[in-house]
This record gives C-alpha cells, sequence and structure tokens, in this order.
C-alpha cells in the first residue's frame, strides 16, 4: 500500500508539473498556488474515505498530512523550476501570445541594444527591459568591463546623444552592489537608464567623470556612502563624512558607532 | 625684494554668506584664486538611510528638511514617485492644490534668493523687501497646512488639507500685488551702477559646459540651453497653463539674476491661470490604501524645483518602506562647477558666483 | 547715475509708507487655526491603539496602558503618555492617525526652557496643556461619525 501511496504521489506531482507549465504560459503563478490550495484541502477532507478517489482528484494526492505535505512542497519546488524555464522559453522565444501588450519604447531599446551590441562588443549588454512603471524606460544593464565604452557611445553616437548625465545611484542588494546612470537626450528628450553591477567584496565600477563631468561628486558621494570605488576619477576621497570614517554608512550591513543614532 | 607666498583661506563653515555651513578651501595668490576645494558634509543628516526604516508618509516630514527653502517641491517630488509606482490617480482639485502652492513656494523661494544675493552683494535694503513679501506667502502656508516652514502638507494621494475659507481669493490679491513689487525691485536694484558693474561678466560659462556639468534650473538656461522640466516632461498640470521660459545668452551671473526674476513673474502668470482654472470643489485625497505599499520595481521622477531638477529615485521590493531611496539633489549637482568658475577670479567675486548658484546646503548635503 | 537715483526714489518712498513690523512680545502674535503647535492629550478619549507612536516619524511618543479598571468595560486606559519634545518635529502625523483625537496641537509654540528636562513632556502637562486647542483637524483616522465636532 505504501508504494502505491508513493507511485501516486509520484504520478501526481508529475501531473501536477505538467498542468504548471501549462498554465504558466498564460497566467500567474499566484492563480497556481491558490488552485493548489483549495485543491488539497478539499481532499484532505476526503482523505478519511479512502485513498482510492484521490487518485482521480486533479492535483497532489497523498492520504496522510505529512506525505501530502511533502508532496505539496515538492511539487512547488518542482513548480517553480517549471515556472522558471516556461519563463526561459518564453523570453528567448519573444512570447507573441504574452497578455502584455509590447512596450512602445520596445523598438527603441532593441534598436539600442543592437548598436551597442555591433559597436563595443557582443556580450556587453547583459540585460535590457522596459520598466513600465516608470513611463516605459528603457533599462539597460551592462557588464562592467565594457563599461566605459559604452557610455563613450552613448555620449557621442549621434542616434544616441545622451549628453546629459542626470542622476548616479548606487544600490545596495545584499548579494551584490549596482550603480545606476540615468541619461537623457537634450535633443530628442529620451531618456536612458544604465545599470553597471558588481560584486560586494571589492566593488568597482569605471569612471564615467572623463566622460561627462556631473559624475565627479556623484561617484565621491556614492564612494563614500556605498564604498564602491571608481578608478579613473580624478579625486576620489569621502565627500559627506569625515575624511577619518572608517565604514560605509549606506551599506546594509553597516553597524552605527553609536547606537541611538 | 617682496617674497609672495600663497595663502590658504578658509571660507569656513560659518559664513553668513556661504548660505549655510559650508566651506570653502581657498588658495590665494595675492587677490587672486588658484584653487578652491569646496568641503561640505557638515548638515548631512542621512535622509537616504534613515528612509529605509520608514514608511512613505513618515518620510514627507523629512523630504521637508533637505530643501527647507522650497519645501513643497521636494514633498511633491516624493509623492509624484510613489503615485507614479503604485499607478494612482489624483483627483483634480488636489492637483490644482499642489500646483498652486508649488508655484507660490517658488515665488517664495525667489524672493529668498533675491534677498540673500543682495545682501552679500553688499544691499541691505532689498533683503528687507524681499522678506516682507516672503512673509505673506508663509502666512498663507501657515493659514494652509499649520506651518512656515516645514509643511509636511502633500500626502500619496492627494494633499492633507482643502483651502481654507478665503484663501484662494487672497492667494487672488497676492498676484497684482507681487507685479508691483517686482516692478518697484527693478527700479531698485536694476539700474543701479554699482550692482552692474559687480554682476555683469562674472561666473561665465557655455552651454556644453553646462550640460557637460549636468547644471539644472537658471543655471543651465543662463547659456540658452532650452530646458525646463516644466515644459520639457510635463508633469502634474503644466502642460494646460501658458508660460514662457526665460533664457539668457551669455551665461554669467546677470543672466542667472533676470531669468530668476522673469521665472517669478511667470509663476504668478501661471498662479493667475490656475485660480481660474481650479474646480469649485472636489476631494483632495484619492482612493489610497491604508497602507501604502507600492510593488516591487524602480522608479526615477524629477520635477523642476526653483534650484533645478530634483529628481526621486526608488527602489522597492514590495514593502510598505523603500529599499533604496536616493534623491537627486540640484544644489549638489549645481555646485561642482564652483572649483572650475573660481580659478583665476578675485575673492569678491567669489561670494558672487557662489550666490548666483543659489544653493541651499540641506539640499547639498541631505 | 540715474540707477542709483532711482532706487534711492524707492527707499524714500518706501520711508513713508506703512510700517508692518509687529511688537511681538508685548503683543501676542496670533496664529491661524491649523498652526502646529505642541500637542494636548485628553486622557480620557484614548483608547491606547498605539497608532500615534506608530507613525511617529521620530519615535517620540511612548505610551503604556493598563486593563480598565471598571471590570465591566472591555478595553484599556491610558496610564502613562510621554512625548520627548526635544525630537518630536510637529509634524501632526499623530493628530492625523488618532481614531479618538485624544491628541490634537495647539498653537502654543513658545516652549523654550531652560533646562532639558522640561523638555519631556509627561501626561499630566499634555492634559493640561488645553489653551488654544486646534479646532481643524482634519482627521483621517476617525470615523466620519466623530468628525461631527471638528469644523
Amino acid at each position: 500500500m505504501s508504494e502505491n501511496e508513493e507511485q501516486n504521489k509520484e504520478q501526481n506531482t508529475e501531473q501536477n508539473t505538467e498542468q504548471n507549465t501549462e498554465q504558466n504560459t498564460e497566467q500567474n503563478t499566484e492563480q497556481n498556488t491558490e488552485q493548489n490550495k483549495p485543491a488539497s484541502s478539499a481532499e484532505q477532507a476526503e482523505v478519511s474515505i479512502s485513498a482510492e478517489p484521490s487518485i482521480v482528484a486533479e492535483t497532489t494526492a497523498a492520504p496522510a498530512v505529512d506525505p501530502e505535505r511533502e508532496a505539496k512542497l515538492k511539487a512547488a519546488a518542482e513548480a517553480r523550476e517549471a515556472r522558471a524555464a516556461a519563463k526561459a522559453k518564453a523570453e528567448s522565444e519573444a512570447a507573441p501570445e504574452e497578455p502584455k501588450t509590447p512596450s512602445p519604447k520596445q523598438p527603441l531599446l532593441d534598436e539600442t541594444v543592437a548598436l551597442i551590441r555591433s559597436l563595443v562588443s557582443e556580450d556587453a549588454v547583459e540585460e535590457a527591459y522596459i520598466n513600465e512603471m516608470n513611463a516605459h524606460m528603457p533599462v539597460i544593464v551592462v557588464k562592467g568591463d565594457c563599461w566605459s565604452e559604452v557610455a563613450q557611445l552613448m555620449k557621442t553616437h549621434p542616434t544616441l546623444d545622451c549628453d546629459y548625465l542626470r542622476n548616479v545611484t548606487g544600490v545596495d542588494y545584499e548579494t551584490h552592489m549596482e550603480a545606476v546612470y540615468h541619461l537623457v537626450s537634450l535633443q530628442s528628450k529620451q531618456d536612458y537608464a544604465m545599470k553597471v553591477k558588481t560584486d560586494r567584496e571589492t566593488p568597482s565600477i569605471a569612471s564615467a567623470t572623463p566622460i561627462w563631468a556631473t559624475a565627479n561628486w556623484n561617484e565621491r558621494e556614492i564612494f563614500d556612502l556605498l564604498g564602491i570605488d571608481f578608478p579613473g576619477h580624478p579625486d576620489m576621497r569621502r565627500i559627506m563624512m569625515p575624511d577619518d570614517w572608517v565604514g560605509h554608512p549606506l551599506r546594509k550591513d553597516y553597524e552605527p558607532l553609536d547606537p541611538e543614532v | 625684494m617682496i617674497r609672495t607666498e600663497e595663502l590658504l583661506l578658509n571660507v569656513g563653515p560659518q559664513h553668513p554668506s556661504t548660505h549655510g555651513v559650508f566651506r570653502i578651501i581657498v588658495k590665494l595668490d595675492g587677490e587672486v584664486i588658484t584653487e578652491a576645494i569646496p568641503v561640505m558634509g557638515y548638515l548631512h543628516r542621512g535622509t537616504e538611510k534613515l528612509a529605509e526604516d520608514l514608511n512613505f508618509t513618515q518620510i514627507i516630514p523629512y523630504t521637508d528638511r533637505m530643501d527647507y527653502v522650497s519645501a513643497m517641491t521636494n514633498n511633491y517630488v516624493l509623492c509624484h514617485a510613489v503615485e507614479t509606482m503604485m499607478g494612482l490617480e489624483i483627483p483634480e482639485r488636489a492637483e490644482f492644490m499642489r500646483l498652486i502652492v508649488m508655484e507660490l513656494q517658488r515665488v517664495a523661494s525667489h524672493l529668498v534668493w533675491w534677498g540673500t544675493y543682495l545682501l552679500d552683494i553688499g544691499a541691505m535694503s532689498p533683503f528687507l523687501y524681499a522678506f516682507r513679501d516672503r512673509e505673506i506667502i508663509i502666512d498663507l502656508f501657515n493659514e494652509l497646512c499649520g506651518a512656515r516652514l516645514t509643511y509636511n502638507y502633500m500626502r500619496v494621494g492627494g494633499v492633507k488639507w482643502d483651502a481654507p475659507e478665503g484663501w484662494l481669493d487672497k492667494v487672488r490679491d497676492f498676484i497684482p500685488y507681487m507685479e508691483k513689487k517686482l516692478d518697484e525691485y527693478n527700479n531698485l536694484v536694476g539700474g543701479n551702477e554699482i550692482f552692474l558693474a559687480r554682476i555683469k561678466g562674472i561666473g561665465k560659462y557655455d552651454a556644453q559646459t553646462a550640460i557637460d556639468y549636468g547644471l539644472s534650473g537658471a543655471n543651465l538656461r543662463c547659456t540658452g540651453v532650452d530646458w525646463d522640466l516644466r515644459k520639457a516632461e510635463p508633469y502634474s498640470l503644466y502642460n494646460r497653463f501658458e508660460f514662457d521660459v526665460p533664457l539668457g545668452k551669455t551665461g554669467d551671473c546677470y543672466d542667472r539674476y533676470l531669468i530668476r526674476l522673469e521665472e517669478l513673474r511667470q509663476s504668478l502668470r501661471i498662479l493667475k491661470q490656475a485660480l481660474e482654472q481650479m474646480p469649485s470643489s472636489g476631494e483632495v485625497m484619492g482612493k489610497v490604501p491604508r497602507v501604502i505599499r507600492p510593488p516591487a520595481g524602480e522608479v526615477y521622477v524629477r520635477i523642476e524645483s526653483p534650484r533645478g531638477e530634483i529628481g526621486c529615485h526608488i527602489v522597492s521590493k514590495g514593502k510598505a518602506e523603500p529599499y533604496r531611496l536616493k534623491f537627486r539633489r540640484p544644489s549638489f549637482v549645481n555646485l561642482q562647477i564652483l572649483p572650475k568658475l573660481l580659478v583665476g577670479e578675485t575673492m569678491t567675486n567669489l561670494i558672487t558666483i557662489l550666490g548666483g548658484i543659489d544653493i541651499v546646503v540641506g539640499e547639498v548635503d541631505a | 547715475m540715474k540707477g542709483l537715483l532711482k532706487g534711492l526714489g524707492v527707499t524714500f518712498k518706501a520711508m513713508t509708507a506703512k510700517k508692518i513690523t509687529t511688537s511681538y512680545p508685548d503683543v501676542p502674535f496670533v496664529m491661524p487655526d491649523r498652526f502646529r503647535g505642541i500637542q494636548h492629550f485628553e486622557p480620557d478619549k484614548c483608547i491606547v491603539c498605539n497608532q500615534c507612536a506608530r507613525i511617529c516619524p521620530t519615535e517620540c511618543i511612548t505610551l503604556t496602558g493598563k486593563a480598565n479598571p471598571d471590570p465591566e468595560k472591555k478595553g484599556k486606559v491610558i496610564d502613562t503618555y510621554d512625548i520627548n519634545f526635544e525630537i518630536c518635529i510637529l509634524c501632526d502625523l499623530c493628530t492625523e492617525v488618532c481614531p479618538t483625537e485624544a491628541i490634537v496641537m495647539t498653537n502654543n509654540f513658545e516652549l523654550a526652557s531652560y533646562s532639558r528636562d522640561d523638555l519631556f513632556k509627561d501626561r499630566e502637562w499634555l492634559d493640561s496643556n488645553n489653551h488654544n486647542v486646534r479646532k481643524d483637524n482634519n482627521n483621517i483616522g476617525a470615523p466620519a461619525a466623530a468628525k461631527g465636532g471638528a469644523k
């Protein structure tokens, strides 16, 4: 009987993942988990009756509570993998049947990415997407080594012509750090966000100061508060904190000297 | 023989003309500056770090205190950023109230700038005249939201209070009064030969330098670059009103002076139109969830504050507090050009140039 | 020369214009109704919901409650209520969220004192601070029925 149970479990989890992949190309993940939950709670009611009808039931099945929970967890893990696989598949196909309409700035983004790829290097652009929340701003994630050349291209290329650097922000995600450069072209009023990632132990991003002088103090501020080093910067020292301060205050793991402050 | 040495002078943190606690280390050769190193951080209060523990309604009082001379625009940039993230709709009357308040704030801020700039240069009466007129605006704000300088007036989704009885009429009466006063100011100072000799031709830079250094506001427009965020990337209701954007030609302090006074006049024009078009009744707060939790993502919005482009970059992970909140402060970015402008100038022109850039140190440090 | 004379003309005209100076300490300054001064607290209305302490941006309100001494009524009664006035920024978020309008702002702003201990306002002081209580509160926390009194 226990073997049967286990076989049932395996079969049903397989069915579950298949259904998940089918559902995923169209629906959100939340709906998935929601569908899982009512079905399994309905089944807990059936538990006392017998194990047989649960084979006929749609989703995860197990006669007792513990194996059912394990099955649920396993199904969730497999569903997550399936979701990731489906998402990767959908992205690489450029998902023509996506429910979201493609952004109006998408062609511009593709053009820009193609330009960067052809003029700088094939792997310069790690990721490129449209930030719909922010009035469809194109966001391009650039590889750290190629950042100088990409920045030079963004400024001097006649179609891009991003001569105005608005803002440089440093963000500390706990796994890595990132600098976001917001550029705008004063003629075409087109704005871009360029992101450069770097790791946390020795964070370092090529400085954009030789290209846009605005970056000078902005990068000093990021160095001061977050600790990202900018080789190529003419004057890398602390700007807000006193010169002999130890530590970088804006980091997530910063321990203030005086806890009451 | 006379031996000359280089003198290291500290235009120290405590100085009446540095508009706050701001220090410039100046290397002098006689009276000519050879190098200037600005040192800041005396007013750094860690707003960005504090914001990581507070939810958005609680951050609004902190934004007031960054650029304390123009607090309404700071409130607005934060509320606008959160509303863009959440896709909220603001009721029309609330948007009009915000616009009226922001334009009044622009008038007040330019009055402060005018008064203190002329005080730095040496004239004492314009300071008192400017503050007398600013007092009227501040009293209006006092009636509206209960505070004279740090308003805490805007909320995500609208504004906190509606205008009390008779407030809009008072604003309406203020506009012709201020226009008359502006003519008086021009008579007082605008033709004064001493003033013109001190300001014309000082602190020149060209358009390419301005764009390179990321200047904004009057500092950019004095070189002739037509970039005003109210027209170039309209936000709020600015596309409903007609107003001109004054541009300069030569890029010196005198152009910046004229541009700011003209901007004041245009703000009064916008106010007149806004008061006419405003709906006479309506909600002042939109439908906002009780706990303001923007979805995960990031956003960068920017508006035109009296000093330039103020921007707010929020990275959110879906919680009620921001994961990272960064303000792009115009005074901070505008100040970068100072070391470059000061080389070769005399000490007296240092104060003129610093005042012409119009900084508020609370914003430089955040 | 002409510019200087024009400027002097403006100055002379202002000499004969009406003065706007007020003689402040002798003549008290009346603030408009919505002015945010130090708070006034009414312990009877407080239901110890802790909203004010939670929303305070600087965490200057601390309060404790005790069980209602009347055994029939449910809920808590306020025991201690302190505002650390050294860090209060008078933002009036606490009055905005209070559901019973137990804490309201007054128009009193003359609060300088000679010692820092006086700046730690406790419940008795806040209760007795009932001059110039603000009438227009625009309380978003209060249910619509309770709003009848304000404005």
